[in-house]
């Protein structure tokens, strides 16, 4: 039985770089992967819960202006506990709500995608460009099975 | 997005006539990227507080941007402003673009765009009440942060928290059926909307509502009961006068999509009716804040600070005479009774968001039987007739306008947006001011049910701070305690990864 993935791609599109997570999402859906469904917003927000804690895995893909060069694939647990002082969550807790609220809270990854460029309008840097193929290509190994996603991939 | 921070800031504080012996403060513009919520409390000689600032960084990059662009890309560009109300800003800007085509869109478009922006008034109030404020009033401000939260919610009562996640559900899942997407639905443009709504989709409107009411049903009993426990707080959070704005029909009622602007004041006079909203800019104008990159709208009439107006549900309900349904109207009653003229205290936009909830919904249910609602008839054609348009919607949080000027090209030559949190800043100033005078006390370590309290103060009007600083959501709070000779004393940080 094919387990069923839920890949969020979160960010503004209208900051160039920052769009890459709803952009790599919107990619993977074309590819129409078996048991993959995808989701683009531009937050994480608490009603993701329930569709989180449906799906066996989850990959949360955002972007990254950390020092690091190449695309993460990082395991994420969920939070102990958290604030929410906005709107918006991060992984942890929308995991970690989906555990508290609905019952169940599947295994997940964070997707990071390293950017430079985040400035106001709609296209991408070569690098987010670049590193937005690597990130659906993981992803898309990591569905085939050729990638250990147990532990953490770069 | 992942992001690391570093802030560095020198602080100045706003000039007053009790602080001009203070040294001022300046913002460091890194903050602005970061989405800070940063207060100033500035301390006398004696440690007691005599002023306090909430700043709010805008990013006024973003209208910059648009010029140049045809009018018509606006509604597929603003809604991406902000990912908690882009269909605020969706509708706001097909307004502006039915102004500037001067027509009237069909009655199905107009009801079609209603129920949108009731879905969305239904999911913003439903998250800032469930998940942003309740954990504070039933967990209580001495809890410790790591359980004062929706987590403790959780632990508190599941399915007080379940129930608040599908109640924000709904209010999605109405805007997704009408638009086909949940955020930033490309659906309303200037003449009118793109598709009508189906059969299917009106009924699992209609299937959601039983369940949406009885949660709105179960947040009035917790409320009200809240209400008993925190006489304290409605009087000092944000308790003062001020002139309130809104959007009401022509005789006077609730409205959140049309209708004319309405001032009143604390006592609950009408002080400017049936305002065009076209004319906007000849009651309200914009001052600029030293110390601050935001610029703060004031009723122009009154004068900068004295024309200090609040917008927003609190404010909705002071101007309006009724809702127009009857459950709501009767709460509305009962609202108000708190205030003596109008209702002052904005411990009580709680309150009033969940009445808004109510009418929404009421009114949802209402439209579901208009058999407009499946017309096919959505679309208005026209080209540029007017060199200016003034879109005007109540967002939940307060009143949007969108101002677009174009070329006989429809190519924006100016565009101006004022959102809620902009305008209701002088009053979140006014707000951490009259908290913080009540509980801090001397140049130490602000204890952390203080800072809870403050924080609770700014969360009464459930800013947007996506709207204000374009960033991504989040509302780190940095807390700067100011001495009488302008020295920051001590700087304390929540919420910042």
């Amino acid at each position: 039985m094919i387990s069923k993935l839920l890949v969020i791609g979160y960010g503004n599109t209208l900051r160039k770089d920052d769009g890459v997570g709803p952009l790599a999402a919107s990619e993977l859906e074309t590819l129409h992967l078996p048991g993959v469904n995808t989701l683009v917003c531009p937050l994480l927000t608490p009603e993701l819960a329930e569709p989180v804690s449906r799906s066996d895995e989850v990959i949360f893909i955002d972007a990254s202006v950390e020092p690091a060069r190449d695309v993460q694939l990082r395991r994420v647990a969920p939070a102990d506990s958290s604030r929410v002082l906005a709107h918006a969550a991060n992984p942890q807790i929308l995991l970690a709500l989906a555990r508290d609220v609905f019952g169940r809270v599947p295994k997940a990854w964070c997707l990071t995608i390293p950017v430079e460029d985040l400035g106001l309008g709609e296209s991408l840097s070569a690098t987010a460009r670049a590193n937005l193929r690597s990130a659906v290509e993981m992803v898309v190994q990591m569905r085939a099975g050729r990638l250990d996603a147990d532990e953490d991939a770069r | 997005m992942s992001k690391t921070s570093t802030t560095n800031t020198t602080a100045k504080p706003a000039a007053s006539p009790e602080t001009t012996a203070l040294r001022r403060v300046v913002i460091d513009p890194v903050t602005r990227i970061e989405g800070h919520a940063k207060i100033s409390i500035l301390l006398d000689q004696d440690g007691q507080v005599s002023d306090a600032e909430f700043h709010v960084v805008e990013f006024r990059g973003f209208e910059k941007f648009c010029e140049g662009r045809p009018y018509s890309e606006m509604p597929g560009i603003t809604p991406r402003i902000c990912g908690i109300c882009p269909v605020s800003h969706l509708l706001a800007s097909a307004k502006a673009g039915d102004a500037i085509m001067s027509v009237n869109i069909p009655p199905a478009a107009d009801k079609l765009r209603r129920l949108m922006n009731l879905g969305q008034f239904v999911q913003s109030h439903a998250l800032s009440f469930f998940h942003l404020s309740a954990p504070d009033f039933l967990l209580g401000w001495d809890t410790a942060p790591a359980q004062r939260n929706v987590f403790g919610l959780i632990a508190r009562n599941r399915e007080l928290a379940r129930a608040g996640i599908r109640l924000r559900q709904f209010g999605q899942e109405v805007i997704e059926i009408l638009g086909d997407k949940k955020i930033h639905p490309a659906w309303a443009v200037p003449g009118g909307v793109r598709t009508p709504l189906t059969e299917t989709g009106r009924d699992r409107i209609r299937s959601w509502l039983p369940e949406a009411f009885a949660t709105t049903r179960t947040a009035f009993d917790l409320f009200k009961k809240t209400l008993e426990t925190h006489k304290r707080e409605v009087q000092i959070f944000g308790n003062f006068p001020s002139l309130f704005m809104g959007l009401v029909d022509a005789e006077g009622n609730w409205e959140h999509h049309g209708g004319k602007l309405r001032f009143t004041d604390a006592s609950g006079n009408v002080i400017a009716d049936q305002v065009d909203p076209q004319k906007y800019d000849e009651y309200i104008s914009e001052a600029v804040q030293a110390g601050s990159y935001l610029k703060s709208p004031y009723y122009s009439p009154l004068g900068f600070p004295e024309g200090m107006y609040r917008v927003g549900p609190l404010a909705r309900l002071n101007v309006a005479e009724h809702m127009g349904t009857p459950k709501a109207d009767a709460e509305l009653k009962k609202f108000k009774k708190m205030g003596r003229g109008a209702v002052t205290s904005s411990f009580l936009y709680h309150y009033a968001r969940l009445i808004e909830i109510l009418a929404s919904l009421e009114r949802i249910e209402g439209l579901l039987d208009d058999p407009d609602l499946l017309s096919e008839d959505l679309r208005a054609d026209a080209g540029i007739n007017s060199l200016r348009g003034v879109g005007v919607s109540e967002a939940p949080r307060g009143t949007l306008f969108h101002d677009y000027q174009v070329d006989r090209q429809g190519l924006l030559r100016k565009v101006n947006l004022i959102v809620a949190t902009g305008q209701n800043n002088l009053a979140m100033n006014r707000t951490v001011a009259q908290i913080a005078r009540h509980y801090v006390r001397g140049g130490g370590d602000i204890p952390e049910p203080v800072l809870n309290r403050i924080e609770h103060g700014i969360r009464c009007y459930d800013p947007c701070l996506s709207c204000s600083t374009h960033a991504l959501g989040q509302m780190p709070l940095v807390v700067t305690l100011i001495g009488p000779d302008g020295q920051v004393l001590k700087q304390q940080v929540r919420g910042m990864d």
